[in-house]
């Protein structure tokens, strides 16, 4: 029972984290190697902060939101659409854009482990205290509950508006064909700007709830979680919401119960070995649709 | 002879971070995006260290060994995962990476677990590096020329047409792949040979990003580009040592704006650049011939500097090199 909750807190904090990066990379095409970057790097604001004030607990999340918005936008603006201006056609420019955002990413990841010589840091200073509330044998805390239910709640908000709204159907039509939905009348650069902010809020945020439950993290965890948000992804189908939220508890799942059959060191091989065996057996992902591309 | 000595472990480790780099590049240049070529790596340097600590063979058999096991490995990795392309291959062999360093992690006393495993000292030689090196170079550059070349461009620029003229793309993937973990693997068998130790945090995520920014700043579709990469990021925290503590932030911006507004690199710059000075050349020149001629057929009435005229007017941009001093 205890290993479930770990397992729906683990899996809640992959699917904000990779909420963003599918929501980017299903509409706008746009696989953002920077998300790892903008995850720490809003943490890492929000520890400088913290330096200087005593926050509280939803202050020290919007930080989050506001960091992982703005860096997203930036990226956005300075590297992807320089690199789509440029590019020739589309196969160089999505090889581009994993490089240039990789590239990207090591400009906050330098600016972290310079300050803190890549030494954990955390979010100590915050006036948020932990709470433990034992229900039967079961040991829940806040950060867990508040995680697990923002998850929930942004999840479906984003299924909800991607499926009903106009702007969800204009984005959706992105995905689909660029060129007809611009035609259509849809602001391709406007509607990207806004997908990229949310997708980098997303980060943020998930950035900020992770280090509450785990109390600090290291510069480089970015590119850890990066590698497993890209697991979720490919496992759901990529572009598709219930792919994500599927991928992200099932590799959580996957990963509570190597860790708790074996001594552990075997975890980070998990994600990795079910990319490979979904890209494999289906590529296109458990609830992923064969693409149509006319020619 | 004192700088070579002075910055030898700079020299080896350029040595092999070109290889590594290469190993990147050539599926690249056929079309396949494919980081394999860092799995090898990662598997040569644990492979030259067991085959020299645990079976006391000399340097060069050592590499023949885990070069030939490192190609085929990627090989078989090629054969499983060839339908896949663009991102979703990238990432397919970036698993395959990852789960290398996780294999070692856990690879009990053969890997050595979390130390790695260390004092692989054997009879390798500058001498041996140097000549494998010089090897593989001419190999890689004649693979880039002539009827080969043009093959290859064809896989990689336009697979359907490659196969209606008579290519068999499918043989140049698995070749790529099998090259792509001949070279990684060499270059970690040499890497284990001339630093004598290896642990898993050697061979991770980071590695990858090194071995693609040595080819996207230098130039992705050479191996001029590949060495011009290795040199300038073997040796480039090297020299930002003088700006202090700032130098992996200024690292990380030379990536990325290189990353953003060099595609095609260092290499790619100076391929642009000489080709646009020739062509203005080539255009003055022409205009120049000209108005020479036509002086020279108006003072002296030649019919054969008419027709000379007549000539440059009509193609002004066909005048070969060095003509200009002649005509003059």
């Amino acid at each position: 029972m205890q290993d479930l909750l770990s397992v729906v807190t683990l899996g809640s904090i992959y699917l904000l984290f990779a909420l963003g990066m599918s929501l980017t990379w299903g509409t706008i095409d746009i696989l953002n190697f920077s998300h790892g970057s903008i995850f720490m790097f809003s943490v890492f604001t929000g520890y400088l902060i913290l330096d200087l004030t005593t926050l509280p607990f939803l202050p020290v999340l919007l930080i989050g939101v506001a960091v992982g918005a703005l860096m997203s936008l930036l990226v956005q603006v300075l590297a992807f659409e320089q690199i789509l201006k440029r590019a020739t056609n589309k196969k160089t420019a999505e090889m581009q854009i994993l490089i240039g955002g990789i590239g990207v990413a090591i400009i906050p990841l330098a600016i972290a482990q310079h300050h803190t010589k890549s030494n954990p840091f955390g979010l100590r200073e915050s006036s948020f205290e932990l709470h433990t509330w034992v229900v039967g044998d079961l040991r829940i805390t806040n950060i867990a509950a508040i995680t697990v239910v923002t998850a929930a709640i942004l999840w479906v908000a984003m299924a909800l508006w991607l499926r009903r709204s106009r702007q969800g159907l204009a984005l959706r039509a992105i995905g689909v064909d660029t060129e007809v939905a611009s035609l259509m009348g849809v602001h391709r650069r406007r509607l990207a700007l806004a997908t990229m902010a949310v997708s980098g809020a997303l980060a943020g945020l998930a950035g900020m709830l992770f280090t509450f439950s785990l109390g600090a993290i290291t510069p480089e965890s970015g590119d850890t979680l990066l590698v497993k948000a890209f697991a979720c992804i490919i496992l759901g189908g990529i572009g598709s919401m219930r792919g994500v939220l599927f991928g992200s508890y099932f590799l959580a799942a996957c990963e509570v119960w190597v860790l708790t059959q074996t001594s552990g060191s075997w975890v980070e091989a998990v994600s990795f070995g079910l990319i490979f065996l979904v890209l494999l057996i289906r590529p296109t992902g458990v609830f992923g649709r064969k693409e149509v591309r006319r020619t | 002879m004192s700088w070579y000595d002075t910055n030898l472990v700079l020299i080896q480790a350029t040595i092999t971070g070109l290889l590594l780099a290469l190993s990147i590049q050539i599926p690249l240049r056929m079309g396949v995006f494919s980081f394999a070529g860092v799995g090898a790596y990662g598997f040569g340097c644990y492979a030259g260290a067991v085959l020299v600590l645990d079976h006391q063979m000399a340097a060069l058999p050592t590499i023949l060994v885990t070069t030939l096991a490192g190609g085929l490995i990627v090989l078989v990795l090629g054969l499983f995962i060839n339908r896949l392309n663009g991102l979703t291959l990238a990432m397919a062999t970036v698993a395959f990476d990852l789960i290398i360093g996780v294999v070692a992690v856990n690879g009990g006393e053969t890997t050595g677990g979390a130390t790695g495993r260390y004092g692989v000292i054997s009879d390798f030689t500058m001498g041996h590096m140097w000549t494998i090196l010089v090897v593989v170079m001419v190999l890689v550059a004649l693979s880039e020329r002539g009827k080969l070349g043009r093959r290859i461009d064809a896989v990689r620029d336009d697979p359907e047409l490659a196969s209606s003229v008579g290519i068999r793309v499918y043989n140049y993937r698995l070749a790529a792949f099998f090259v792509s973990g001949l070279l990684g693997a060499a270059a970690g068998a040499m890497n284990i040979l001339v630093r004598s130790a290896i642990t898993p945090l050697d061979i991770g995520f980071h590695l990858i990003v090194l071995a693609l920014t040595m080819i996207i700043v230098g130039g992705s579709l050479s191996w001029k580009g590949a060495v011009i990469g290795a040199v300038v990021f073997t040796w480039l925290p090297d020299v930002l040592q003088v700006i202090g503590e700032w130098q992996e932030l200024v690292y990380g911006v030379i990536v990325a704006v290189a990353a953003v507004l060099m595609p095609r690199g260092i290499y790619g710059l100076y391929v642009e650049a000489k080709r646009a000075v020739l062509r203005r050349r080539r255009t003055r020149r022409g205009a120049v011939r000209a108005a020479v001629a036509a002086e020279r057929a108006r003072t002296t009435d030649d019919d054969e500097a008419l027709a000379e005229m007549e000539d440059d007017l009509g193609s002004p941009s066909v005048t070969p090199g060095g003509s200009m001093g002649a005509n003059l």
